[in-house]
């Protein structure tokens, strides 16, 4: 089986979180950046499990700037084969999404991996839009996945219960928390990762029909209350007046 | 902020203070990267965060305990040994060929601080088997190596060092442990051996004691040891079976509770304990100082680690309790401050982080040393050797007798809280207390400091730590900043120079026991001025990053650099003139009074 999966960087969760004076952009400047988590632990575990489980390959794939390689080449270190870069440094969804489509159409994969959702930004949106990009089905924040030949059966946790799908080869799928188990690189992973492929592929031209106009930080946290715990009533009180939800 | 240690931190020694990368030159470590380097930290933090850490209070709590010969350990033991062994981190260090991966020490010592600091208990079990392992790659046959390394590095078998027998601790040439050649070609070993760390459990298979005996026959004292390889279990026609080592109990002790020390009968009941020798005969204790010179720079990693942990708990504690007011401030109206706004708690805070880190850096620059006498040639091999010789009773003790003060610092800082099993902080005071006495005690590395180390090769190697020193003198000279610092470390250099210069005339006029009575305030000076240089040092490289546009955390984390090497050399640099005065002092009181007056 041919696997992609298609992994971001986030910033790390400790970072503090700033923007550009204007609002209009993250603020770089010492940020820690990490593999988006959702993409790492369950999108990229899964498809080396099914590679170990059935053989085949499992290339994984950024769009971004050169400075993007430390990410990818932690992905080859868990156990990718070979990496792709498309070199572009997009400012919206449904270009970075056009950038994946244009690179994976001719390349005949099985199946094309993501995370639910970037941890960072949170959109939710490429995967999606890769699908349809490709004319292939999509099934989102899937939770648990057998594959049987070329059919995958698929669950992914809705409102109060498990909805249970079933589909063939090739489809696009985003992985939600339980797809997978998080795997730590080994020291033998991470001295092959350098000897693996990566290829950096020069990036197509697509508009950004989308701009950012700025970003706001949530208000800062109010202080903690302490209430005694025999005094409900203003535990109650508090809730209703204050926090407002209950 | 960090929980047990400070990845940023390492991440600062390995690149900007020991220029990691620099070991690329060496063919042997030409793959590691500054970005394998990071990967690899990275990698042993998610071990540690995952599989050490939750476990470390627990294995307190449930310790290790012995019943009907079997001693039965913590659960977490087996998945955590395994964690380590999968990650590559066992075998790390052998060659590629050989399934390891030629990570230098460097690396290896600053991904076990992460893993000491976040549960010493557990990661020693397995740095115990990789120890081990190393002798027997280093000095034993193929066999040897086919027999047991591959189950080691798998962490399906324990590793151990059984040196010490009841009368036989300090003192290794009273070693009575006998062995007795047999016409297979292997050894029958009887005797005991007590404390044996790892010595048994229920964790792993099999359990393989690296042990110093005496072949029957041989010369008295040290010159009469060899080492021999004694399985718990020996492998016969394919069948593991059992190799006549008993354990009789293990230690009740005051911390370290999940990491046993068991005591050891070998041939007592059936005299069916079968030895292989490593190497030739009589070299045992020459091999195991092998050993024990890594298992030393491990000891300082333990402590450092564990006072690392101690201190950020310390820490947190002070960034949230609010108690009392600001002298200036006595209006009961007001909100008490958080207890780290006292100058006195921000003492205590520096005090712990001036040990912690400082002893850090110099651990390893040590690995870095080991590095380089490894791969090395001619005399830079030998500086580097020398050198290392040279500081390891510093890397040993400083971060074992500070790190003890430290963690106590850490409990004041708690106030009655520190005391309670609620915090941590009682069990970090209980459990870094053994690493002064363990892997030989400050007073043996003090002897071993000034009857041997100041003087091997006609004191080269103090001459060219002398000349590292005057190097960050210089280096930290030309920040304006630094300035008075670097003067002070050239003066209290020198004092020690000459402190140094009287002690060896005393040894060349009068007997030994004269000349290396206050060996250990020795140590302890010599070590103060070696963590000085480390932390003068870090303050140079800080005060140059400071210079440039940093992000809020980053200047913080530099500013906090030279902050805390001004707390040392305000602190406690300057105690090391009380040091100076005895060690010049004519007094001889401990040789003069009798032992009858210490009533
Ligand atoms: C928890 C634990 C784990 C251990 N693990 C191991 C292990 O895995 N393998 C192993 O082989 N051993 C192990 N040991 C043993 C340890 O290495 C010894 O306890 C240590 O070397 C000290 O020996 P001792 O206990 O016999 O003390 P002693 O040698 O009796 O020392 C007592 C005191 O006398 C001082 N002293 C002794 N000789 C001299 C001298 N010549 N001049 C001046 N002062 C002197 C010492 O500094 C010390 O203060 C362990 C010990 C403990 C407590």
């Amino acid at each position: 089986m041919k696997l992609l999966v298609c992994v971001s960087k986030t910033p790390d969760t400790t970072t503090k979180i700033k923007f550009t004076s204007d609002n209009s952009e993250l603020d770089t400047n010492g940020v820690q950046y990490i593999m988006n988590p959702y993409d790492e632990w369950y999108a990229l575990v899964r498809a080396l499990e099914l590679k170990e489980a059935q053989g085949g390959s499992v290339t994984i794939l950024n769009v971004g700037p050169a400075e993007n390689d430390t990410v990818i080449r932690k992905g080859l270190a868990i156990g990718a084969d070979e990496a792709v870069r498309i070199n572009a440094d997009p400012q919206s969804s449904l270009n970075v999404a056009k950038q994946i489509a244009e690179y994976a159409k001719g390349e005949g994969f099985d199946i094309v991996f993501f995370g639910k959702e970037t941890i960072d930004y949170n959109g939710s949106e490429v995967s999606a839009m890769v699908a349809e990009l490709l004319d292939m089905p999509f099934i989102s924040y899937a939770s648990h996945m057998e594959m049987d030949g070329n059919n995958a059966t698929i669950k992914r946790d809705i409102e109060g219960g498990v909805e249970t799908l079933s589909v063939d080869t090739p489809f696009v799928i985003s992985a939600a928390k339980g797809l997978a188990e998080q795997r730590i690189p080994n020291m033998r992973g991470i001295m092959m990762a350098k000897r693996k492929p990566l290829k950096v592929v020069p990036a197509a031209t697509f508009d950004d029909p989308v701009a950012t106009v700025s970003y706001e930080l949530p208000p800062e946290k109010g202080q903690v209350k302490l209430i005694d715990p025999e005094n409900m009533d203003e535990l109650v009180r508090l809730l209703h007046e204050e926090a407002k939800v209950i | 902020m960090e929980t047990y240690a400070s990845l940023r931190n390492l991440k600062f020694l390995l690149h900007e203070v020991l220029n990691f990368s620099q070991l690329q030159q060496y063919e042997r470590f030409a793959d590691y990267d500054d970005e394998a380097a990071d990967m690899a930290l990275d990698a042993a933090r998610q071990i540690a965060d995952t599989y050490l850490y939750p476990f470390y209070r627990e294995m307190d709590k449930d310790k290790a305990y012995y019943a009907e010969g079997t001693v039965h350990t913590h659960p977490a033991l087996k998945e955590g040994i395994k964690a380590l062994a999968d990650g590559g981190w066992i075998a790390a260090i052998d060659d590629y060929d050989a399934g390891g991966q030629q990570m230098p020490a460097t690396l290896l010592h600053a991904g076990l601080f992460q893993f000491y600091a976040a549960n010493a208990n557990l990661a020693a079990y397995a740095f115990l088997t990789q120890a081990a392992a190393n002798l027997i790659r280093t000095f034993g046959d193929e066999k040897l190596h086919e027999a047991f390394v591959p189950d080691m590095y798998s962490g399906a078998w324990q590793g151990t060092m059984a040196l010490t027998e009841p009368q036989a601790g300090s003192s290794l040439s009273d070693i009575t442990t006998s062995a007795e050649l047999t016409d297979e070609g292997h050894y029958l070993i009887r005797g005991q051996k007590i404390y044996i760390s790892g010595g048994d459990h229920t964790a792993v298979d099999n359990v393989v004691h690296l042990l110093l005996a005496r072949i029957k026959g041989a010369p008295a004292g040290t010159r009469g040891i060899s080492l021999f390889v004694v399985p718990k279990f020996r492998l016969e026609d394919g069948e593991l079976v059992d190799n006549d080592v008993t354990t009789a109990g293990i230690f009740g002790k005051m911390g370290q509770k999940g990491y046993v020390a068991a005591h050891l009968m070998l041939g007592e009941q059936r005299e069916d304990c079968h030895g292989y020798l490593v190497g030739s005969p009589h070299q045992g204790l020459k091999f195991m100082f092998q050993m024990m010179n890594e298992a030393r720079i491990g000891t300082g990693l333990v402590a450092a680690g564990t006072a690392s942990a101690a201190y950020y708990a310390a820490l947190k504690y002070a960034k949230e309790r609010p108690q009392g007011r600001h002298p200036s401030n006595k209006d009961v109206n007001q909100e008490q401050v958080l207890i780290i706004e006292h100058a006195d708690v921000k003492r205590m805070l520096l005090f712990q982080k001036a040990v912690v880190e400082g002893s850090l850096a110099l651990l390893l620059q040590c690995s870095k040393l080991s590095d380089i006498a490894h791969v090395a040639e001619g005399e830079e091999k030998e500086n580097a050797h020398l050198l290392l010789e040279l500081l390891t009773p510093i890397a040993k003790s400083y971060p074992s007798e500070m790190g003890t003060l430290a963690v106590s610092t850490g409990m004041q800082c708690l106030g009655g809280a520190g005391y309670t099993d609620d915090f941590p902080l009682e069990q970090y005071y209980r459990d870094i207390r053994v690493n002064a006495i363990y892997e030989g005690t400050t007073g043996i590395h003090g002897m071993d400091l000034l009857g041997r180390k100041v003087t091997m090769a006609k004191g080269k190697a103090v001459k060219l730590l002398m000349q590292e020193i005057q190097a960050t003198i210089e280096m930290a000279a030309k920040h304006s900043q630094l300035a008075d610092m670097a003067t002070q470390l050239g003066q209290v250099t020198r004092q020690l120079h000459k402190v140094t210069l009287s002690l060896l005339e005393l040894a060349s006029k009068e007997k030994p026991e004269v000349f290396l009575a206050d060996a250990t305030l020795y140590l302890e000076y010599f070590g103060t001025v070696t963590i000085a240089w480390q932390w003068l040092k870090q303050a140079a490289i800080s005060n140059a990053a400071l210079e440039k546009d940093l992000s809020t955390d980053e200047y913080e984390f530099y500013q906090g650099k030279v902050f805390t090497c001004r707390y040392f050399f305000e602190y406690e640099l300057p105690k090391t003139s009380g040091l100076a005065y005895r060690l010049s002092s004519e007094d001889r009181l401990t040789l003069e009074i009798e032992e009858s007056f210490i009533n």
